[in-house]
């Protein structure tokens, strides 16, 4: 018979080492991705268009950059109105309503919505319906799509996180609704409303299917007109990999990939911690 | 007069995006219904698909079973492991370990999937490679496995809640009755949480199901039923990804390819909706104080 002490040892193990395999996962692809790409990230990697036949064997990835960051700036400028006047109803004016209930689940839908299919329906409304051709524009706007909702379920949980205190009090002095969320509320919040945005423009930086079928191309000029098709970063890479290119060049593109996201997600983590200085 | 005009335009704006969601389902299923109505569920169980062919043959079972597959194999594997580090955050870290683990967690969510099917791809497909001499690594496996990575922080999040939120008189009493910590956590803890642990799976399996990069980069890409766990298939997100370039707008090819993507939505507002009916005892939106 096997010993009960065996069994404890054995199970803690277990929950001990399900726990350290977590950290070894993230230090090994970053640990991994350094290792291989680092020696290709130079400042000539970073400042240069692609070179070489076919396209991408040397050179650099700067139109790739500046795709990248066109398509999470026209993202962020389209979805983070929006959202956030959302996330204000959500949590201020809509008490608890049938309609709230129904807004709700309907963002928790769309958050869970995979994102070729906002692609999918990218193309079929920007690129086709509306005439907009692969373009900067329609990724963009994909993107926005699929930012959407995360923006508003992190602004709704930071406005909602607010110290019920300040509420009452605002209402105890007869302060109408809209005074106190500007001048109170929204302040409190805003680092976590702003790590939210961070978050979501990092998951738009990182996400290949809506582009891929909507704005991004092998090669494109550094013009960045909205209706003309873009390089981005998480394309490149797939692009590189997948046509046999380049994989020094693929390692470099993931490594800068992975630091650009990790300096936003980290910022974001930092702002968050931020959050609830007011005292109570 | 501002406080009105506020809560007027934040319900405007909030009916807006609720219409938009519509929309997209509606959009979608516009655009696939050519093809629905005059092939029927033959788009589902038929297993041939040659949409250029005359007339075209536009089967999707393959891609069906394919995307069930690599998602349930990874919640097999993602399962054992992402409960485990739960017990393990919730109960044994220490908590310096803790404090480091969460913002790993964090930030392994933020690691983009295209990076993650490439890191796959050069590893664990040439690791396959290589040590059983295989002429190509990728896998129906392979995918899972990657996507075991890419699930574990939601899983691992969402059941280490729920085992927290499990009131401390159980642990007291089962303890006091002699048992011993970590026979608690198995036998008395994770039995009471199975319902968050079971919202955890569905969740991950979401997210698994409507994976697009790293199933494109490491299932293999071939039109062949899959057999096994370690044969080559095609979800339907990479069926997506790699023939919608190349359809003709309009055509039955295109048309089809859009009823790919409402199969795969109709599967993941399958699953959202039953997270939500699991959810609706813990009450959606808590005011904290």
């Amino acid at each position: 018979m096997i010993s009960r002490s065996f069994w404890d040892r054995f199970l803690l193990a277990t929950f001990w080492s399900a726990g350290l395999a977590i950290l070894l996962v993230l230090t090994g692809i970053i640990g991994y991705l350094l290792l291989r790409g680092g020696s290709s990230l130079t400042v000539e990697f970073l400042t240069t268009a692609p070179r070489g036949l076919p396209l991408g064997t040397s050179g650099g990835v700067l139109p790739a950059i500046k795709g990248t960051l066109l398509l999470v700036l026209i993202a962020v400028l389209a979805a983070a109105v929006p959202g956030l006047i959302t996330a204000i109803y959500l949590s201020e004016y809509g008490e608890s309503s049938k309609f709230t209930t129904l807004v709700n689940i309907t963002i928790q839908c769309m958050a869970g919505i995979p994102s070729i299919v906002t692609g999918l329906f990218g193309y079929a409304f920007f690129v086709v319906y509306l005439g907009f051709g692969f373009s900067l524009l329609a990724g963009g706007l994909s993107l926005g799509i699929m930012i959407f909702p995360v923006i508003v379920l992190t602004a709704r949980d930071a406005l909602l996180a607010v110290n019920e205190q300040y509420r009452l009090a605002g209402a105890a002095l007869g302060v109408s609704r809209w005074y106190m969320l500007h001048r109170v509320i929204i302040p409190q919040a805003a680092p976590a409303i702003l790590s939210g945005i961070l978050l979501a423009m990092g998951y738009a930086a990182g996400a290949t299917a809506p582009i891929m079928v909507t704005a991004a191309v092998i090669s494109a000029g550094m013009s960045g007109g909205l209706m003309e098709p873009v390089m981005a970063l998480p394309y490149h890479l797939y692009i590189l990999f997948s046509q046999h290119i380049s994989m020094e060049k693929a390692y470099g593109t993931a490594l800068l990939l992975v630091l650009l996201l990790l300096f936003l997600n980290i910022t974001a983590l930092l702002l968050k911690g931020r959050q609830g200085k007011g005292g109570y | 007069m501002a406080d009105t005009l506020a809560r007027f335009t934040s319900l405007v704006v909030s009916a807006c995006a609720t219409i938009l969601l519509l929309a997209i389902v509606v959009f979608i299923a516009r655009e696939s219904w050519p093809v629905w109505s005059s092939f029927g569920l033959k788009i589902i169980t038929g297993t041939d698909w040659s949409p250029l062919a005359s007339p075209p043959q536009l089967g999707l079972g393959t891609m069906v079973l394919s995307t069930l597959w690599v998602a349930l194999g990874a919640m097999f594997i993602a399962a054992p492991l992402g409960f485990s580090g739960a017990v393990f955050l919730a109960e044994f870290a220490p908590a310096w370990l803790a404090g480091v683990i969460r913002p790993v967690l964090n930030i392994l969510t933020g690691i983009p999937s295209v990076v993650y099917g490439f890191v796959g791809a050069t590893v664990l497909v040439k690791w396959f490679e290589v040590s059983f001499d295989m002429a190509s690594g990728e896998s129906l496996f392979c995918a899972s496995l990657v996507l075991t990575v890419m699930v574990l922080p939601y899983i691992v999040t969402t059941s280490e809640a729920a085992i927290r939120s499990i009131p401390a008189e159980y642990r007291q009493a089962a303890l006091a009755l002699g048992a011993s910590r970590p026979y608690v956590a198995l036998r008395v803890l994770l039995p009471l949480a199975k319902k968050g642990l079971l919202g955890a799976l569905i969740l991950g399996f979401g997210r698994a199901a409507g994976e697009t990069m790293a199933v494109l980069m490491l299932a293999g890409n071939t039109l062949h039923l899959p057999t096994s766990w370690f044969s080559k298939g095609e979800p339907l997100s990479a069926l997506i990804a790699l023939e919608l370039g190349t359809s003709e707008a309009g055509s039955p090819h295109y048309q089809a390819l859009f009823a790919a993507g409402l199969v795969l939505l109709i599967i993941l507002f399958i699953i959202n909706l039953i997270l939500t009916v699991i959810r609706k005892d813990y009450g959606r939106v808590v005011r904290k104080n």
